[in-house]
């Protein structure tokens, strides 16, 4: 945030709320990097460890959200302003997604474990579209924080990478399935886990549109690629 | 035992208390002396004017020495030549006012007028009525009441030009504004709201010019002069309360000297009347 | 200085390059602007930036004090109203003016109301008591008064006072109504009933308003302009505006970041 309002307080107010969305962020981040490596490593525990930190994730983004309507409800905000306590509101619920995605991958992990069937599996793809994923919510968080523009285009575009790859791996799963039914099941565990790690570049990508909408204050969600670049010139 | 400990500022504060005292009790004093003298006055105008309040006073004339006699033509006469003056002199007053507030406060001839307005409120009353003697009286050939008029008005219009001015720049001008954006002409403007406005004002103004003129003498020594008899010819010397007491206070007779104080009497209540009564226009506005 | 306007509404007052001077200050500085016809148009700014002066163009009111003069055109039903030659009488019948403090005249309630009226027509008594009734409903202080006609306007509370003021605004039946600062001597709920009021006045009117409080603008206003030391910085619909002003510093008045 550039200059300073003529009320300190209003100033620091802001500041915080800002900083707890980082914290929150940084907080998913880390989930998702346990996520990802109980995922690599068929790690229980690690798994086991991004399921508890879920309830941090949750009550963050209620005492966000209180905070973002004491803002509003006191400061009666405008124009910049305005958009970003929006913006803050709607990406704290992207982030408190991409934790909930987080565990749903961890408590799949678990599941795969017990069953002991994965193993077999063509899960190295799930792993760098995981990589994937988890830095583009790094570079979206670090976009978000400096308020770049051309870095928020950039992370819509390589979302839209992810969703082609997600649905190359799908249409791969599908064949699979084709040809040995025994491997439905375990299939259908892996499609699981990818619409997981494609929800959560997505989650990233609207963090992405937010940055947009606040600095340009144009409503790029929904909107295509070519449209956005010539919308934020 | 332990030393009692005096705060500095409570000694500062009983140092302020006592100096208060001693000024409040010295107002008081001179509030006191003053009032004193004045109630010794109105006293002394009552033991011995009260007995003159008989009905021959008002239905009698003044009487030769020794006679039996009322003021009849003086009140008669003073009645006459105040309201003429006050007739003559108000609106004029009224008017040039309306001029200095309202149509060029600032420009030259406002200025002057001002300046002539403030010498000839200071004036001294026998001036003005040596003047009209010179301008009337002297070219009539004649003392006569209309020189009084004249005299007399000489003194009302300096006094209520310069009450009128004073009430009607009190009025805000944001009444004005309000009128004018309506599509009001100037003198609308003037007369419907700023004189309504400041009409209390304008009124006590005036009425405090009428008891300053009520006992006026010297202006009346030099031009109406005095009439033994009773008169209403305006062209003719015309008795005035004033110049009647004038007259029998400094005179050697009895009789003569007590309707000198029953015209006191009349004059001091009458005065004090009308300065209640402005009073009481000005608080019933607010 | 470019030219603000709002597109695809019905101009209803043109200003075309106009400089006001108190004296030797130059206080508007080659104003343009379009006021839209039946809209409310909010002047907002800090203090000493001209909303005020700007406003009081418009009627003419500075003509009353000989040292302001005004340079441009104002260009009011297709004349310039600058340079007519008609009364100003004729003008102010046509844009009403209410002022931020009450000013109800030393008279009744039912005469305050008639005293514009009668400057310019003839009504007989009954027309004159619909008149009278017409304009204190629209002002919203028909219930409270109309027992009470004959009394002074003085004995009204603030608040009422000012509807007082603005029914006598509206009973000579202008076409644009300006209004400075109405609300900034009157508590929240008589603000809130002036503010109800004006957002019905738009219908029959052209109402211009300067404020100073931006939430009132915000609420009332369908066009906002923002003007800074006699400039205009800023004129558009008043969404667009606080939401995602054009200018810097119009967006740092309105967010405060002012200073």
């Amino acid at each position: 945030m550039s200059d300073k309002h003529l009320s300190s307080q209003f100033d620091s107010e802001l500041h915080s709320v800002s900083t707890r969305v980082m914290e929150l962020g940084g907080l998913v981040e880390s989930q998702l990097l346990n996520a990802i490596y109980a995922l690599t490593h068929f790690s229980d525990e690690t798994a086991d460890r991004v399921i508890q930190t879920e309830d941090r994730v949750d009550s963050m983004e209620v005492e966000i959200d209180h905070d973002l309507s004491s803002i509003i409800a006191r400061r009666q905000p405008t124009a910049r302003d305005l958009r970003l306590l929006i913006a803050i509101s709607k990406t704290t619920a992207n982030l408190e997604r991409v934790g909930d995605e987080a565990e749903k991958i961890a408590r799949m992990v678990k599941s795969i474990i017990r069953s002991g069937s994965a193993r077999a599996l063509p899960s190295s793809e799930l792993r760098i579209a995981a990589g994937q994923a988890s830095t583009l919510l790094r570079k979206a968080l670090d976009a978000f924080a400096r308020l770049d523009v051309d870095a928020a285009v950039s992370i819509i575009r390589d979302d839209d990478e992810i969703d082609r790859e997600f649905d190359g791996f799908v249409r791969k799963l599908i064949t699979y399935m084709m040809e040995d039914p025994r491997t439905i099941s375990p299939s259908l565990d892996l499609l699981f886990l990818a619409k997981a790690i494609e929800r959560i570049g997505d989650h990233a990508k609207n963090v992405a549109e937010f940055i947009i909408y606040i600095v340009k204050g144009t409503d790029v969600r929904h909107t295509a690629i070519e449209q956005i670049e010539s919308a934020v010139k | 035992m332990n030393a009692v400990t005096i705060d500095p500022r409570e000694q500062k504060y009983a140092r302020r208390k006592r100096v208060n005292q001693v000024a409040v009790g010295l107002a008081l004093a001179a509030m006191a002396f003053g009032l004193f003298w004045l109630a010794w006055i109105l006293v002394e105008t009552v033991r011995l004017g009260v007995s003159g309040l008989v009905l021959s006073t008002f239905t009698q004339m003044t009487p030769p020495p020794n006679e039996v006699g009322g003021l009849a033509n003086a009140i008669y006469g003073s009645v006459l030549m105040v309201s003429l003056a006050t007739f003559i002199g108000a609106p004029i007053g009224i008017m040039a006012g309306i001029y200095l507030a309202e149509y060029d406060p600032h420009g030259w001839l406002a200025s002057v007028t001002r300046f002539v307005n403030d010498i000839l409120l200071s004036a001294p009353s026998i001036v003005i009525g040596l003047f009209v003697y010179a301008v009337v009286v002297a070219r009539f050939k004649t003392f006569s009441g209309w020189a009084g008029v004249i005299a007399l008005a000489l003194i009302v219009i300096p006094v209520v030009i310069r009450t009128t001015e004073n009430m009607l720049q009190l009025v805000p001008p944001g009444l004005r504004e309000a009128a004018y954006a309506l599509g009001a002409p100037k003198w609308k403007v003037i007369l419907s709201i700023t004189m309504k406005a400041a009409r209390a004002g304008v009124i006590t103004g005036i009425l405090l010019a009428v008891a300053r003129i009520a006992g006026e003498t010297a202006p009346l020594l030099f031009t109406a002069l005095s009439n033994q008899f009773w008169t209403s010819n305006l062209g003719e010397p015309m008795a005035s309360l004033p110049v009647t007491i004038f007259k029998f206070a400094m005179s050697p007779y009895e009789n003569w000297q007590k309707l000198a104080w029953a015209g006191v009497f009349l004059i001091t209540f009458a005065v004090l009347g009308l300065n209640i009564l402005a009073r009481v226009l000005t608080r019933h506005k607010n | 200085m470019e030219t603000l306007t709002p597109t695809r509404e019905k101009s209803k007052i043109s200003v075309k390059d106009l400089n006001f001077y108190y004296g030797k200050f130059h206080a508007l500085k080659g104003i343009n602007l379009e006021i839209p016809e039946n809209k409310v148009t909010a002047f907002i700014g800090p203090s000493g930036c001209g909303k005020s002066t700007l406003l009081r163009v418009f009627n003419r009111m500075f003509e009353l004090y000989p040292e302001q003069r005004a340079e441009g055109r104002i260009v009011l039903d297709g004349e310039d109203l600058l340079t007519s030659k008609k009364d100003v009488a004729i003008l102010r019948a046509k844009v009403g003016m209410v002022f931020q403090k009450p000013t109800p005249f030393p008279m009744s309630i039912y005469d305050n109301i008639a005293f514009g009226v009668k400057l310019f027509e003839n009504l007989n008594a009954t027309d004159m008591d619909e008149r009278v009734e017409w304009a204190l409903r629209k002002a919203a202080l028909w219930g409270e008064v109309k027992d009470k006609l004959r009394q002074g306007g003085s004995s009204l509370s603030g608040g009422q006072q000012q509807r007082l003021c603005i029914a006598r605004g509206i009973a000579i039946k202008p076409e644009v109504l300006l209004l400075d600062e109405p609300c900034s001597a009157l508590d929240p709920i008589s603000t809130a009933k002036v503010e109800e009021l004006i957002v019905e006045l738009k219908q029959d009117y052209t109402v211009v308003i300067v404020t100073h409080n931006m939430q009132q603008a915000a609420r009332c206003s369908d066009y906002t302009a923002y003007m800074y030391l006699g400039d205009l910085i800023e004129f558009g619909a008043t969404e667009q505006m606080f939401f995602k002003p054009t200018r810097k510093e119009t967006e740092d008045y309105i967010t405060g970041r002012f200073g």
